[in-house]
Formats: C-alpha cells, sequence, structure tokens
C-alpha cells in the first residue's frame, strides 16, 4: 500500500472557482494578505541535499553532504556542509575526526585533482593526462613484471610469484569492485596487496 | 519539544549511539500548553500575530478541557493484534463513532473558545457548532477525520477538528509506541493521517533523526532523512529557505512528485513546535506557491496553500 499523500484532496470545494484558505474562513484574510505583501520581496534559495558514503576507510559511514548552487540551471555548486546521516546503520549520524573534517578535504588547496608525475631525475611534479598516466602505469608495471616475476620455486614447482610490487586497493567500493580488483591482483601474481580498509 | 524527559533508561547512549524509537507517542498533558506558549511566543513581531493569537487561544482551551474528561474508550486488544500483523493504524478513523468522551470534548471545547477574540466570521462558526445537532455533528467529523473538508463549512470544521485533535491525541497517548509499525509512505502509525510538517529532532536519544507529526493525534514517527514524504524517493531532494532567515524551516522539495513538506530544525530553536511553526511560516508557504511545488503537508487550520 502506497497511499500518495500528494494526490489527496484536502479541500473540498462544490463550484468550480470557490477558492479559500483557513485563515479566510476565519476571517483572518485581511492578515494573510498582510503576510503576502511583507513577503513579496524576499527570495528562496535552495539548498541540495543528497546521501553519500564517506571516502576513507570501509567502515563506509553514511553522510549527508548538502550544497548551494544549482546545476540544473547552469550554476555552480558548491558544497557548504557535511554531517553524519543519522539513518545509517553504521554510524548513526556520527563521524570520526577524519569523516568530521571533509568538508575542509573537499576546498582543500592542496587536494589532487588530477594525475601528477615526477619523471625520473626531476624535482616537479607536472600535470599528465590520465591516458598518459594510464599508460605509463601499464608500461612501468610491465616491464617489473617481465623482469622480476618468479616463476618456479627451489623446488620446481610453478608459482608465478609477482613480490617486487604492491597493490593497495581503495575502500569506498563495492564489493563488485573489490572483486574484480581481487582477481587482477592475484591473477597477475602479486603477492603485496592490501586495502585502505586497514589504514 | 523539549518537553519529552529522557529519564527512560537507554544503555544503548552509552556506547553515543542511540537507536531512534520508530514512534513517539503525544503527551497529552504538554502538546496543547507547548503549543499554546509556542503560538504566543512567535506571534511577537510576526504580521501573522492575530491568527497566531486565535491559534494559542485555541490550543489553551484544547489544554483547559482536557482536565476532567470522561475516559476515552481504547481499542481492544484483537484490534491492536490485527493492527501490529496487518501494518494497519490501530486507531481505526473510519469506524470512529461518537461517544459521551468526544460529545463532551466537543462541547467544552466550543464553550472555551467562546472566551478567545475573533473576528465574526470565527465567532458565527463557534456558534453554528454550538447550536450545531447530533447529525450535523457527526458528518464534520466524517469530513475531518477523512481530511477532506468542505470549503463552504471550512470554519465549523475547523473547530470539529480542534475538538478531534484532542481526542485522539487522549487515545494516542494509551497506545504503546513499541507496537506500533510502519503502515505507508508518510501515514501515521497510530491513526494513519498525513503529518503537517516534519521535525528534525535534537533528543539526546537521537539527535538529528527526523520525525514527522501527525496533523490529527499528534504522533511522531521516524522518516528517513532526504526521503520525500509524499511519495518515498530519495532522488532529487532540495531544501528551501527564505533567504536571510536562520534557517529553522525549510521546505523539502521533491522532483519526483513535485511536492514540498516543512522541515523545523531543534537543533536551530530547541522550542519549535510542529503545528506552531508550520503555521507561522506561512510565508515560507506563500514564496513557494510562485515555485513548480505544492504543499504535501496537511494542516487543517493552513489549508489553501
Amino acid at each position: 500500500m502506497n497511499m500518495e499523500l500528494s494526490r489527496r484532496q484536502f479541500l473540498r470545494t462544490a463550484g468550480a472557482g470557490i477558492a479559500g484558505t483557513s485563515l479566510g474562513a476565519l476571517g483572518f484574510g485581511g492578515v494573510e494578505e498582510a503576510v503576502a505583501s511583507a513577503i513579496r520581496p524576499f527570495k528562496l534559495v535552495n539548498t541540495t541535499e543528497v546521501r553519500n558514503t564517506c571516502t576513507y576507510c570501509s567502515v563506509a559511514c553514511g553522510i549527508l553532504i548538502f550544497s548551494k548552487g544549482d546545476l540544473k540551471k547552469g550554476e555552480k555548486a558548491t558544497i557548504t556542509h557535511i554531517e553524519g546521516d543519522v539513518d545509517h546503520p553504521t554510524n548513526r549520524g556520527t563521524l570520526c575526526p577524519k569523516g568530521a573534517a571533509l568538508l575542509d578535504i573537499v576546498h582543500s588547496k592542496q587536494r589532487l585533482n588530477y594525475p601528477m608525475m615526477r619523471k625520473a631525475g626531476s624535482d616537479t611534479f607536472e600535470r599528465v593526462s590520465w591516458d598518459a598516466a594510464l599508460d605509463k602505469i601499464a608500461r612501468v608495471l610491465k616491464d617489473d613484471r617481465d623482469k622480476n616475476l618468479v616463476t618456479k620455486n627451489n623446488d620446481g614447482v610453478t608459482v608465478n610469484r609477482w613480490t617486487t610490487t604492491g597493490f593497495l586497493a581503495a575502500s569506498a567500493t563495492t564489493n563488485e569492485t573489490a572483486w574484480c580488483t581481487y582477481k587482477v591482483v592475484r591473477s597477475a601474481g602479486m603477492v603485496v596487496f592490501d586495502n585502505q580498509a586497514r589504514v | 519539544m523539549s518537553n519529552f524527559s529522557s529519564l527512560q533508561p537507554d544503555p544503548s547512549l552509552i556506547g553515543g549511539i542511540a537507536q531512534p524509537p520508530y514512534a513517539r507517542l503525544p503527551d497529552p498533558a504538554a502538546i496543547f500548553a507547548t503549543r499554546a506558549r509556542r503560538l504566543t511566543a512567535l506571534a511577537e513581531g510576526s504580521d501573522l500575530k492575530p491568527y497566531l493569537l486565535f491559534l494559542a487561544g485555541l490550543a489553551r482551551a484544547q489544554d483547559a478541557v482536557l482536565a476532567d474528561l470522561p475516559p476515552v474508550e481504547a481499542p481492544d486488544e484483537e484490534t491492536l493484534a490485527r493492527a501490529a500483523e496487518f501494518a494497519m493504524p490501530p486507531l481505526d478513523r473510519g469506524r470512529f463513532t461518537l461517544d459521551d468522551a468526544f460529545d463532551a470534548t466537543l462541547e467544552r471545547l466550543a464553550t472555551a473558545a467562546q472566551a478567545i477574540a475573533k473576528p465574526e466570521p470565527a465567532a458565527a462558526a463557534l456558534e453554528r457548532v454550538r447550536s450545531a445537532g447530533p447529525a450535523a455533528r457527526d458528518a464534520m467529523v466524517r469530513n475531518v477525520l477523512a481530511d477532506s473538508l468542505p470549503m463552504e463549512s471550512l470554519a465549523e470544521h475547523l473547530y470539529v477538528t480542534a475538538a478531534l485533535q484532542v481526542h485522539f491525541v487522549r487515545l494516542a497517548a494509551g497506545l504503546e509506541a513499541k507496537r506500533l509499525v510502519r503502515i505507508a509512505e508518510g501515514a501515521c502509525p497510530c491513526c494513519g493521517g498525513p503529518p503537517m510538517s516534519s521535525l528534525v529532532v535534537d533528543w539526546p536519544s537521537a539527535p538529528g533523526a527526523r520525525y514527522c507529526a501527525c496533523a490529527l493525534c499528534g504522533t511522531l514517527w521516524n522518516h528517513v532523512r532526504v526521503r520525500c514524504v509524499a511519495c518515498g524517493s530519495t532522488k532529487g531532494i532540495g531544501l528551501q529557505e527564505i533567504e536571510g532567515t536562520s534557517g529553522t524551516v525549510k521546505a523539502e522539495t521533491c522532483d519526483e512528485c513535485g511536492s514540498y513538506v516543512k522541515v523545523l530544525y531543534e537543533a536551530k530553536d530547541a522550542n519549535v513546535d510542529p503545528f506552531a511553526d508550520d503555521v507561522a511560516s506561512l510565508g515560507l508557504d506563500l514564496l513557494m506557491r510562485s515555485g513548480p511545488y505544492r504543499r504535501a503537508a496537511f494542516n487543517p487550520f493552513l489549508l489553501g496553500f
């Protein structure tokens, strides 16, 4: 059963065109007009409120994010407030100090917004494209694996161990992402594998 | 609603993570008195002052008649068990029949309301309620309980609403909060009625949880935040407030069903009352009228917006 509140008819009128309010019916029509004219110069401001998951650890606390500025109207939205989600079964509105400081991370000037690379021999980071960054990572991984993969142990048993590269996975992921991550990393032979969840 | 005491032992508070109770039943001894105080306080400096003072007088009258009314007839055990099993409201509005307790409530309230300062139409309507026969009163009660008020005799129905509020608050107070179950989207678990507004509470046992307030029986029931009260959607939820105000009252809008319900923040003002602040923030409704959203909440004393 889903009683949709907004479709209920609270006020019945016998004839079309008869409209009124509780205030009018009780004889406070003048008061209603006064309020209407007093409120006219004021404007409404919109805040968007969404539910999300904290980015930090695998406890995956629920958070509420509030933002000002309407994206649908082509405005730029800014996050104004972040708080713990009371309705979330994991944290019931509470947040750890890291989670409570999320808003500062969002607006931090030091925050990494795009891939940066420090080339061998250089002392500065420079911005690179995602394609370049991923190509570079794949190249380095492949070279390292080709060079260092241990295919057999001392007894001649096939082991395919890749011990020279480690992998640290993120925590704010779905089960499916975690499953794929595990398959990719372990299939490549990597044994040094950990998760942000334990950090 | 700071009048709720927190004397109930709650071990989950020790860990600082309390489970918000699903429903909170009204306290007849406090609900109308608190409402009257809040309305009086809000009236100061408000453009709505005459109306708020009238409603404060009505709430004081509701509080005053409570004193020595005949006992209400609580639903029997069979009804309660059936309601809990099949997710139905234990207070069945459709099967409500006029009894001595309600007759006395309406009679005394109508008498007490005579002393309130009011405009001519309100006084005339009160006289018509006082002189109405049992059949006419029964018809008005049916309309109010069906949340469907005829425009032609709206004022009379509002006095009947006030009496029914007293009656249903007493009925709801006799129920057990733990046995109440979720009935439907935006429906009171006690009487099945629509909410008048919602309240983000600041109770020690549930800081920040949101509760809807029933327009008839005053029960508060938990409703997940950022979730439309009217249709249950969690997409496209926004909050509208009047620029430059304290942010105590906001309208939660839903793009899915195009409606809005007010949210009151107890953390911003500890004295907010779901009825009083809803009426007092009429300006927000008037501004919302020019937008795409329509009012989904039901407050009999704020119909037509």
